[in-house]
């Protein structure tokens, strides 16, 4: 039946010479590309060669290394941390910035596209992104970690100009979606926390570059609610409906429960910002907290149908980390309702940023990676080929089983060396998150070399 | 759960499935749900708008192949079946 092997995996149907559909393959053949594909019928390909998105992949696997390595150095500083320069504050760039944002950017070019049924605008312009936000990411931590604030703001203008123009992708993908409102929701409320995290950024390199332009702890209590729960929070939320259902095989979430549990996580975030600006703070943190609470509540309620009705209902350690990230959230909440309500920030504060940025973000982030990696994995070695190789064939199993405990350790530690301010125990803490991290670079090194011995070239896939 | 339901319907050639025009990710997991329903040797005509690019990952994990057949203008439609 079929006639020839297709581009994806497929063999293309039969046709006669000089029909409409001969046509048509013949075409398609001709535009299709060997790595990522195409859509039908002469549209615009909504997936990128895998060498756009994985390299952003790739550079998080390296920032989460030297995160940890950053904290190992930084070990004496951190119990003492209030969010000045140094190793500490450069070991949480590594993993807001370098992590976090690196694979949401990644996620969001491959995956958006194919959701919103919305091509990328600029392919090349997203390759070339890369260029100048890695580079842009390794200056501002290191000016953070040697205290120079020259270089970090040299750092911070190339991470800036990044975020604006993948920010202007993101908006056009957004701006033609249809459907999921849900969706759409988080990541216009992602955008626009996005701003408000690149103004505040600028704010405080402002004044470390001694031009104050906005009071230090407003700046950066903006930026903490703009970057953690506002970006990387409302895209963790939004990209969950999407991702859990595939995952799971289930239906996809109630439309009018996802935008209550997205309009309560925009209210925490909209009244935790405003609380900076100092009026009543505490009311309207107090108020944000609940919020939060009953976005997160709502979020977890559909996420737990999901697990229950899908045909998956458990996919062994990623959804672990998942649960985990989804804990960790709740207990940064508590911490922030502890600190509204007059805990020290000694150790408290410091408490709350292991939750919500190791604790939550980082552990939800590995969850989600290491299933979709080998996913997409497969969907571009698959390229060409009428028997593709299955994800399961191209995951190195061992490094993410060691990748797996050791953060969990890592997170572990970390949280009762914080608790305790003990630099030892953040030095051991550093030392078993390094274990994982590199673990993670070993699988993720290992993916890569089995995507290429299992891609077509170009050529045989035409 | 708010998804609109594919068209289902049985024909000599196997199952068909109708998901054109259903949001992501539902026709990946109206499509799973179907094969992982469907008895051995049983064949799954797919009616899609597009190139299903994330279904084959998936299709491969659990030994199943997809070839493209002819369909109607503005279709991408697709005969699955176990591999051999």
């Amino acid at each position: 039946m079929a006639a020839a092997t297709g581009a994806a995996g497929v063999s293309e149907p039969p046709a006669p010479r000089g029909s409409g559909v001969a046509k048509e393959a013949t075409a398609r053949r001709a535009v299709r590309p060997a790595q990522g594909g195409s859509f039908a019928l002469g549209a615009k390909g909504r997936l990128l060669p895998a060498s756009v998105p994985m390299r952003y992949f790739g550079a998080a696997a390296v920032f989460h290394a030297l995160a940890w390595l950053a904290l190992l150095g930084g070990a004496a500083d951190w119990v003492q941390w209030r969010g000045g320069l140094g190793w500490p504050l450069a070991a949480l760039h590594l993993v807001t910035l370098g992590t976090l944002l690196s694979s949401a950017i990644g996620a969001s070019l491959q995956l958006l596209p194919v959701a919103t049924r919305q091509p990328v605008r600029s392919q090349r312009l997203a390759g070339v992104l890369w260029w100048l936000y890695v580079p842009g990411v390794a200056a501002l931590a290191l000016g953070m970690g040697l205290a120079q604030p020259h270089l970090l703001g040299a750092g911070a203008a190339a991470v800036v100009a990044a975020l604006a123009a993948w920010g202007v992708l993101l908006a056009f993908n957004l701006r033609g979606a249809r459907g999921m409102p849900g969706v759409v929701l988080h990541g216009w409320g992602a955008l626009a926390a996005l701003m408000l995290l690149a103004a505040s950024a600028l704010a405080l390199v402002a004044l470390w570059l001694g031009r104050p332009l906005l009071d230090r702890d407003m700046a950066r209590a903006l930026h903490l609610v703009a970057g953690v729960f506002g970006t990387m929070g409302l895209l963790a939320f939004g990209l969950a409906y999407i991702l859990l259902p595939m995952f799971a095989l289930a239906g996809v979430p109630d439309e009018r429960r996802q935008l209550a549990s997205g309009g309560a996580a925009l209210a925490a975030i909209v009244l935790a910002a405003a609380a900076a600006f100092g009026v009543a703070p505490v009311a309207l943190r107090l108020a944000a907290v609940a919020a939060g609470a009953l976005g997160l509540g709502l979020h977890l309620y559909l996420m737990h149908g999901v697990l229950k009705t899908g045909m998956r209902s458990d996919f062994g350690r990623a959804l672990v980390l998942m649960r985990v990230g989804w804990a960790g959230l709740g207990v940064a909440l508590a911490l922030a309702l502890a600190l509204v309500l007059g805990a020290p920030e000694d150790p408290w504060a410091r408490l709350f940023g292991v939750a919500a940025v190791a604790g939550w973000l980082l552990s939800f982030l590995f969850g989600v990676l290491q299933r979709i990696l080998p996913f997409l994995a497969s969907m571009h070695a698959a390229q060409g080929q009428k028997r593709p190789p299955t994800p399961s064939a191209l995951t190195p199993e061992r490094p993410l089983a060691v990748h797996f405990l050791s953060h969990l350790a890592a997170l572990a530690l970390l949280a009762v060396a914080t608790a305790a301010q003990s630099t030892p125990l953040t030095q051991i803490a550093a030392l078993v998150g390094s274990i994982g991290a590199v673990a993670w670079v070993v699988f993720f090194a290992g993916l890569m070399r089995r995507l290429r011995g299992a891609a077509v070239p170009e050529a045989a896939a035409r | 759960m708010s998804e609109g339901a594919a068209r289902v319907w049985p024909e000599g050639d196997g199952t068909h499935i109708d998901v054109r025009g259903l949001p992501a990710p539902q026709p990946l997991v109206q499509i799973l749900q179907l094969v992982r329903s469907a008895g051995a040797g049983a064949a799954v005509v797919v009616h899609h708008d597009r190139d299903p690019q994330l279904l084959y990952p998936e299709l491969a994990q659990i030994g199943w192949g997809a070839e493209r057949i002819a369909g109607e203008p503005g279709e991408w439609r697709l005969r699955l079946a176990p591999l051999a």
